[in-house]
């Protein structure tokens, strides 16, 4: 979990993709090379019967051939069958191995520093998975092509070497003139799939302030606005459907003039009488199917461009970068020291949490308050000072373990599962006395009123609780996680003053009496007064410690906290 | 998590095919030009093995060279023709879909922005949000199929045509494939739909999930449950692998009927051809010509048949797209004059309110608000704060009751009168992407930078807006330029202020912002209050101190409605409060 990827190129993305599903993928590649084979003689059937039967008219002859374009469809039918199913699970089963992975790099350690919006990484996490996973796809229709393309290369040699030759020497020129094509189609296909991310990034960001903005009637300039970012999207993708429709026309033609060729060569040694009327028929019946694998080959062509420029944004978000490194070291519980630090709103501050005290920290500027949870929680690195947990810098510490000893609350609330049990578990599943107290202490226990207890079901991201509700559903479940050291922002701010007493009570209740640590940083007089040491900084740096009653005789402090 | 996703209704098939075809005739050129193209473009493609054909009779009858060479000619010039034609029906087709698609998402998301609130809120974001991300996607891309089945389709009709040309006996000895295609497409429509729709719920659900977990990241890393988060994600991931597979697997059968329909129609023509030939009715070249044409039919009709498979799960988001269409929006149009700035008060009498069917949560709600006073309401979570504040602002009807704005009531306002008359900020605060001005000016689209200057000054919000890369034009929003709860929240009050109501409703303006910016916050909202009507949900009760009248809200209740300091001296609840508050 803690590994940190090295960078995944595009390329040794694509490799890997190949080298996981290489069975099926392989065995799609050969059940579409059996049907490839079959379409390629299904021709070759029908010059058969016409020579055979049709000019002879035997019946017998007749007879067979029914009995032989029977049998041909019949293994036409299993190759298609079984390589499609072989190829949909590896494609299935791989763009849902490489949702995972941008998932869990998204989640693990410290995140990603990354420009790219949600609805971005929400398009990247389930269109571009599947965009590139279905370069399986390209490349198992890719060989079956060939193979097609070689079965029909056979049958015309032997038929008669020239015209063989000249398939064999055409077909590659003509699909290397058709990739030629391709960076043409791949610049604007790049270009329109990065205008649909934008619209579909403003459509998802206008849903989720979809309160605020009704609250303030924003919506008839939101419409506007997804209109202009839908109309420019339209406009990209037009430009793409030009391009790709004239690589369809010439690639229409190239067939076209393949087809004339063949078919005129082959008349003409008709005529001369070097084949027979069956071998034209079998040649002209050829040379259209040829047009088959090549057109394949050349969509894929024109599918890859695309394909691949969604397996670059995959491999982007894999390959990108923690935004500070972790270290190596086991974090241990112990003592939490800032020495000296700097950071935006703190001058030198140092401040020690010891096991087992409850610590309020208050300041007047939300800049201080910021850095002060951010350099506690290990979340950011001081400009200058150091930050210790157990004596050992924090920076030196393996990002997973130091989760495990200190955690930081964020004050925006995020809530996740569909019941009110699974929201509150974090790690290791806790019992439900467990759950009761912790939700007890956060002065949260009667939303399971009604009989339904835990098992409460709760909409997406607990939307159906209130502001209020949802700030106590957090807290409890930080108190439930039970870490050594926790860190607390502001917990209490969309609570009523009654609430909050209780709150502050069942905070201390539950954090003391064992060696945890318990840092609040608020200025709320219940929570403070609760707190066995207050620290209070101002003007960035520590301008008072003691205990909060004591504290309020100091005007700059009494200013803060008393509202 | 998946039974709240049916409240948003889905479109019935003729009702989907309906509307998708009204956007398609709002292009009536591009439509004539695509189907005169696509016809022009399969004649010149059928011609191909009709003059092939005749290259076989005329090597059976011994021509001669030149009239070989006229006749490769023919075809190399038809073979032109084909490319010339399929490329620019391609396009004009895909265009075609393209712009119909275009009108329908932008009208999709105008009526996921303006559906009534009640639905909105029970619908729940994740299914709102996987129709105008995920489903638009899917129609948008399946634009190109859908005008690769049309040209399929031209196809297979001007083949047919071509058959008809040759011999008609022949023509009715390839039509033995219908009743086969018939066959297997009326067995297998029903269960796809089925197989289609799980498909599309269980990406639906997985959508969702993703989105949760993308927003919730910080709270992802802060608790470092990557691996619960994630397998929480998979286990959606993995149902949506399942279920796709299992419709893959329906339609399997469905591709091998479709291989044995070929077999079939091959015998036919093949078997009428040995006959007619035999009888000296017709000639080797013209059932050369039947058998090259049915060859070539495979690939259209396997296209179309094959794209059932995405035609059904893109008809399948497409109906969840006309779906949200079809819900019924307020009517945007303003009925009277504007209600313009004149003062406001607000009345609401006997208001009671249910959310969906769960218990009611006001009852019998009655008050009167004079215009240009503040009113705070204070209570315990869950008393029914929120809801009041909502109702009063017109966020959503009350189940019960009647609201007045104005003297006028709530439910003869149009959106945008209602919106013209109060102003409310949200629990929610949302920093919308774009650049600071562009997030300023939903409110007011026509506001100077002198104005949202004024507005910032107004919030106290000038002083870090300055401080910003680049001012007004910074981008902020996901992933751009941080911006703090508090700042957030001066962000909302600025944006009020902008739109300029008599009456605003302020829902917990302060609580996000930390107890550190709170005092600024009160400042900012005292400053947007001055000079309108104001309901403020009040936890910090400095602020409902500071408020001409207090409501004290318990279980859905008004308990005391007075003068903040005559309810401290009258020792009720609210002087509780009070104690609690400055203890």
């Amino acid at each position: 979990m803690t590994d940190t990827p090295a960078p995944v190129p595009t390329g040794r993305l694509i490799g890997g993709m190949f080298r996981r599903q290489r069975r099926d993928t392989a065995l799609c590649a050969g059940f579409w090379s059996l049907h490839q084979v079959c379409e390629a003689l299904v021709p070759v059937a029908i010059g058969l019967v016409i020579d055979q039967a049709v000019g002879t008219g035997s019946g017998t002859a007749m007879l067979w051939s029914v009995l032989g374009i029977f049998a041909l469809f019949v293994a036409l039918t299993m190759g298609w069958r079984f390589g499609f199913w072989f190829l949909s699970k590896a494609v299935v089963q791989e763009s849902h191995s490489l949702r995972m992975r941008v998932v869990r790099r998204v989640l693990t350690g410290r995140g990603i520093r990354t420009s790219r919006q949600h609805g971005e990484l929400l398009s990247i996490a389930t269109s571009d998975t599947q965009a590139a996973a279905e370069l399986l796809e390209l490349g198992s229709r890719m060989i079956s092509a060939l193979v097609g393309l070689a079965v029909a290369t056979v049958v015309l040699l032997r038929i008669d070497w020239s015209l063989g030759l000249g398939l064999v020497v055409g077909v590659p020129v003509l699909v290397l003139g058709l990739h030629a094509l391709g960076p043409v189609v791949e610049r604007h296909t790049s270009a329109q799939q990065q205008s649909i991310g934008r619209a579909a990034a403003t459509a998802s960001d206008l849903l989720r302030g979809l309160r605020p903005l009704r609250g303030f009637g924003g919506v008839d300039e939101a419409v506007r606005r997804y209109r202009s970012a839908s109309r420019s999207s339209l406009r990209a993708s037009i430009g793409a459907v030009r391009a790709g429709a004239t690589f369809v026309g010439v690639s229409t033609f190239t067939t076209g003039l393949l087809v004339t060729v063949v078919a005129a060569l082959a008349g003409w040694f008709a005529l001369q009488d070097r084949i027979t009327v069956g071998q034209l028929i079998t040649i002209v019946g050829m040379a259209t199917f040829l047009s088959d694998p090549v057109l394949n080959l050349a969509d894929c062509v024109f599918r890859l461009a695309t394909a691949r420029a969604s397996a670059a944004r995959v491999a982007e978000v894999l390959a990108a970068p923690e935004p500070t490194g972790s270290g190596g070291r086991t974090a241990q519980p112990g003592p939490l020291v800032l020495h000296e630090v700097h950071a935006p709103g703190l001058d030198g501050v140092s401040l020690t949490v010891p096991p087992g005290e409850l610590l309020g920290v208050v300041t007047g500027q939300t800049t201080t308050a910021d850095s002060l949870t951010d350099l506690l929680a290990g979340a950011r690195p001081p400009e200058r000072g150091e930050v210790t947990l157990a004596g050992t810098p924090v920076r030196d510490l393996d990002v997973a373990t130091l989760r495990r000893v200190v955690l930081a609350e964020p004050h925006a609330v995020d809530l996740f599962g569909s019941t009110l049990r699974e929201v509150l578990q974090t790690g290791d599943d806790r019992d439900d006395p467990a759950v009761r107290r912790s939700m007890s202490a956060a002065a949260v226990d009667q939303i399971t009123d009604g009989g339904v207890g835990l098992d409460r079901e709760l909409l997406d991201h607990g939307l159906d609780l209130s502001g209020g509700q949802r700030q106590r559903v957090a807290l409890a479940r930080a108190l439930l996680a039970d870490r050594p050291v926790t860190v607390l922002r502001d917990p209490t701010t969309a609570v009523d003053a009654v609430t909050e007493h209780a709150i502050a009570d069942g905070i201390r209740a539950h954090r003391t009496g064992t060696d945890r640590a318990t840092v609040l940083v608020t200025t709320s007089a219940p929570l403070l007064d609760r707190c066995d040491r207050v620290v209070f900084v101002h003007a960035g740096r520590v301008a008072a410690v003691g205990r909060h009653r004591d504290l309020l005789a100091q005007s700059a402090y009494a200013e803060v906290v008393l509202r | 998590m998946s039974a709240q996703t049916s409240v948003l209704p889905v479109a019935t098939g003729r009702t989907t095919l309906a509307t998708f075809w009204q956007s398609l005739r709002r292009h009536p050129a591009l439509g004539w030009a695509s189907v005169g193209t696509s016809l022009a473009a399969s004649g010149a493609a059928v011609v191909v093995p009709l003059l092939l054909g005749r290259l076989v009779d005329l090597v059976v009858a011994d021509g001669t060279t030149r009239s070989l060479l006229l006749t490769s000619a023919w075809i190399l010039g038809a073979g032109f023709a084909a490319a010339v034609l399929t490329g620019a029906s391609r396009w004009l087709v895909t265009e075609w879909g393209m712009r119909a698609c275009a009108d329908l998402r932008e009208e999709v998301l105008d009526h996921a922005l303006r559906m009534d609130s009640a639905r909105l809120e029970s619908a729940g974001s994740g299914d709102v949000a996987s129709r105008v991300t995920d489903d638009v996607e899917q129609v948008t891309d399946s634009i190109r199929l859908a005008a690769g089945v049309f040209t399929a389709l031209v196809t297979v009709l001007v083949t047919i045509a071509g058959f008809a040309a040759l011999d008609w006996r022949i023509a009715a000895a390839f039509l033995v494939v219908l009743p086969v295609h018939v066959f297997s497409l009326r067995r297998f429509t029903p269960r796809a739909k089925r197989l289609y729709a799980a498909e599309r719920q269980a990406a639906g659900v997985r959508t969702q999930r993703l989105l949760t977990t993308f927003g919730g990241m910080r709270t992802v890393h802060a608790y470092g449950m990557a691996q619960r988060q994630s397998q929480r994600v998979e286990r959606a991931s993995q149902d949506a692998a399942d279920a796709r597979l299992r419709a893959v697997r329906g339609f399997l059968w469905f591709a091998n009927m479709m291989n044995y329909a070929e077999a079939i129609g091959l015998t036919a023509v093949l078997l009428a051809g040995f006959l007619l030939v035999r009888a000296g009715d017709s000639s080797v070249g013209d059932v050369t010509a039947a058998a090259l044409l049915f060859h070539r039919l495979f690939g259209p009709l396997g296209m179309l048949l094959v794209s059932f498979n995405d035609v059904q799960s893109a008809g399948a988001a497409l109906a969840r797209l006309v779906g949200v269409i079809g819900v019924d929006v307020p009517a945007t149009r303003s009925g009277d004059a504007p209600a313009g700035r004149a003062a406001a008060g607000v009345t609401a009498k006997s208001v009671s309110h249910r959310y969906a069917d769960g218990p009611a949560v006001l009852h019998d709600v009655s008050i009167e608000i004079a215009a240009g006073e503040s009113l705070a309401i204070v209570g315990a979570s869950g008393a029914g704060k929120t809801t009041l504040a909502a109702i009063l602002g017109g966020v959503f009807p009350a189940t019960d009751g009647a609201v007045w704005l104005g003297g006028r009531l709530i439910g003869d306002l149009s959106p945008t009168d209602l919106r013209r008359t109060v102003g409310v900020v949200t629990q929610e605060v949302h920093v919308f992407a774009g650049t600071l001005a562009d997030d300023l000016r939903l409110a007011a689209p026509d506001a100077s930078e002198d104005d949202l200057h004024a507005a910032l000054r107004l919030v106290g919000a000038d002083g870090w807006v300055a401080a910003l890369p680049a001012g007004l034009a910074t981008p902020v929003g996901d992933g751009e330029h941080p911006v703090t709860p508090g700042q957030a929240q001066q962000l909302a009050l600025a944006r009020i202020a902008l739109l300029d109501p008599p009456i605003v409703v302020l829902d917990e303006a302060s609580a996000e912002a930390g107890s550190a910016g709170a005092h600024q916050l009160e400042l900012a909202s005292s400053a947007v209050i001055r000079g309108r009507t104001a309901i403020v949900v009040a936890h910090r009760l400095t602020q409902a101190h500071a408020c001409d009248r207090v409501a004290v809200m318990s279980r859905g209740r008004i308990v005391e409605l007075g003068r903040p300091d005559d309810l401290v001296a009258a020792g009720g609840r609210y002087a509780e409060l009070w104690a609690a508050w400055r203890r």
